[in-house]
């Protein structure tokens, strides 16, 4: 982001003597404004005002069915955050698929990549099977997966009971919820990052492993030391927009257990749309927000920060 | 050597492509069998395999007997069309102008742009559910669909895009002529074909599969869009039968078949762009 907004400075800085010497043409300005004007309408509308607005109500007591009755509380809000048990848990339920299903779901898709990108025969049905999950929807793989892991009657335990596993809860169970949705979610998101990955593969000059070759590099090396940095720009783009999509995680959680059993998969997304939406209390639900969306932004700073670090290095 | 080695290639790939491909083999075959089979088949290899003798449309037929599903299936077509038709013209339009033309606080405003790709939209939703709901457009289409017709990125996309566009073709369009506007629709609208189907793809598959956000701005059942519909199908009747849920999810999943099939290139190609720049 702050490269961007460094190169749109950078542009900025070439045109300004252009544009010293040469005056604004009044037609230009009523062009650009007029093409401008719905999408800038439309951004201030449903953008920048809920952001306003997260951060006034987020320090009222603000009940969507008293709207009269708000008054300004301070950081009473906040402070009720750090002992909310329920918010700590969606906090933690959601850092937990956060760290689990990034690496677990980006492994994956580099594997599958790896296997799609040998120029062999038939390669192109295997790129099609990995991919296929991904034209399911999140609601329609929810309930598929919920359906499929019925502890009674669902196909998985059968099949599991064909090869002498007894009957596991999964989706049922609040030690096995969380991580059943961690592998639901890498099972149907892998496939769209394979893609990316083997984009990236196919672009990797052939002429540096035939080098390696000479100079009696393994295939373990040649990955570790060609591919992986190779890859880089795609596995930095990957691991943020993962990341931040991870975090958001609502719509399985809904689908399928509905931040049960025992709150165990409960997420922050979720809590926000139960408090806010479901139980009208929008001053509370505005506070989570505003930290939220900072939380957010924070996070993806951090990470942009990172790799750049272990490039320079 | 080189045959053990690929044998044992195609044997991992295919046991990972199994892994991927069961679940929607036994989806789709189980909307074509009664529930008493699906529940009998399931520990032999028929929960895989099909037998012709025994499909048939019966859950299908029943399945429309008690929900039209092609209504909510149809508003879902809708709204999706609408968000890339509207969408693509004023987030181009925003784009062409941040290219093309010069103007005070161009570069104000292009930050402001890049700015607001940052926020995480998602996350602030239930700010955004108060400010369509005291704009009185709560349980209207217009206001589930305006907010996500404004696209950040794709303004910022549009803008990469129209800025190596040519002036001279804008410039023969002027003495032919045409308007600003006229120039835009004409000229630079067809000559970017393919940048128009790459981000309408995206747009299109992103209103689809869009939950949360009609959750909370539509809930009339007849508005809407098949992800809420079915959700509410499958947690109402909890019980309803494991055929006819798996026939409502083939059919949801169809039209998506087909576009994937159709537009393939551009999905990837779209994606790879909007993610490395």
């Amino acid at each position: 982001m702050k490269k961007l907004i460094k190169r749109s400075v950078k542009v900025r800085n070439t045109t300004e003597h252009l544009r010293q010497s040469e005056h604004y043409k009044t037609r230009d300005i009523v062009s650009a404004y007029g093409f401008l004007s719905p999408a800038l309408i439309l951004a201030i509308l449903f953008i920048v005002l809920p952001i306003i607005l997260a951060f006034t109500y987020g320090f009222t007591d603000y009940y969507l069915l008293k709207p009269n009755d708000k008054e300004f509380i301070g950081l009473e809000n906040f402070k009720r955050m750090m002992t909310d048990e329920v918010l700590i848990q969606s906090f933690k339920n959601t850092i937990k698929f956060v760290v689990f299903v990034v690496p677990l779901q980006l492994s994956m898709a580099l594997g599958l990549a790896l296997i799609v990108n040998k120029k062999v025969k038939g390669v192109g049905f295997f790129r099609t099977a990995y991919f296929s999950p991904a034209v399911l929807s999140l609601v329609v793989i929810s309930i598929l997966w919920t359906v499929m892991l019925n502890p009674t009657s669902g196909l998985i335990n059968e099949l599991l009971a064909n090869v002498g596993i007894s009957k596991q809860p999964f989706l049922s169970s609040a030690s096995q919820a969380m991580y059943t949705i961690i592998a639901i979610s890498a099972w149907s998101g892998c496939g769209y990052q394979m893609m990316i990955f083997l984009a990236g593969l196919k672009n990797i000059d052939g002429s540096l492993y035939e080098a390696a070759d000479i100079d009696g590099a393994n295939a373990f090396q040649k990955f570790l030391f060609i591919t992986i940095p190779s890859l880089k720009p795609i596995l930095m783009f990957l691991v943020i927009t993962t990341t931040i999509q991870a975090f958001k995680l609502i719509v399985q959680p809904m689908v399928m257990t509905s931040g049960g059993p025992d709150y165990s998969t409960i997420t922050i997304l979720q809590y926000i749309y139960e408090y806010g939406f479901r139980h009208r209390n929008i001053g509370y639900a505005s506070a989570i927000t505003l930290a939220f969306t900072i939380f957010l932004v924070v996070i993806s700073i951090i990470i942009k920060k990172l790799f750049r670090e272990e490039k320079a290095a | 050597m080189k045959i053990v080695k690929k044998t044992l290639f195609y044997l991992m790939a295919s046991l990972v492509a199994l892994q991927f491909l069961l679940p929607l083999i036994w989806m789709i075959l189980s909307s074509f069998k009664i529930d008493d089979l699906i529940y009998k088949d399931m520990d032999t290899i028929f929960a895989f395999v099909p037998r012709f003798s025994d499909l048939s449309l019966d859950s299908y037929v029943e399945l429309l007997g008690f929900y039209n599903i092609f209504k909510n299936v149809g508003n879902s077509l809708i709204y999706a069309s609408v968000t890339v038709v509207v969408g693509l013209t004023i987030n181009s339009l925003a784009g062409y102008a941040l290219a093309r033309f010069k103007f005070p606080f161009k570069d104000w405003i292009l930050i402001f742009i890049i700015a607001l790709m940052i926020v995480p939209i998602e996350a602030t939703i239930l700010p955004l559910f108060l400010v369509v709901n005291e704009m009185g457009l709560i349980n209207t289409i217009p206001g589930y669909l305006l907010p996500f017709i404004i696209n950040v990125m794709n303004i910022f996309l549009f803008r990469q895009h129209f800025l190596s566009f040519p002036g001279e073709l804008i410039e023969s369009g002027k003495i032919d002529g045409l308007s600003e506007v006229g120039c835009f629709f004409r000229i630079v609208m067809p000559s970017s074909l393919n940048m128009y189907i790459t981000v309408g793809i995206l747009t299109f598959l992103a209103s689809w599969n869009d939950f949360l956000w009609p959750v909370m701005a539509l809930s009339n059942a007849d508005l809407m869009p098949i992800q809420v519909a079915l959700n509410a199908v499958f947690a109402d009747t909890y019980n309803i039968f494991t055929s006819h849920m798996m026939a409502a999810l083939t059919i949801v999943t169809i039209p998506i078949v087909i576009l994937y099939i159709i537009f393939q290139k551009y999905i990837v190609e779209g994606s790879m762009q909007s993610g490395i720049k």
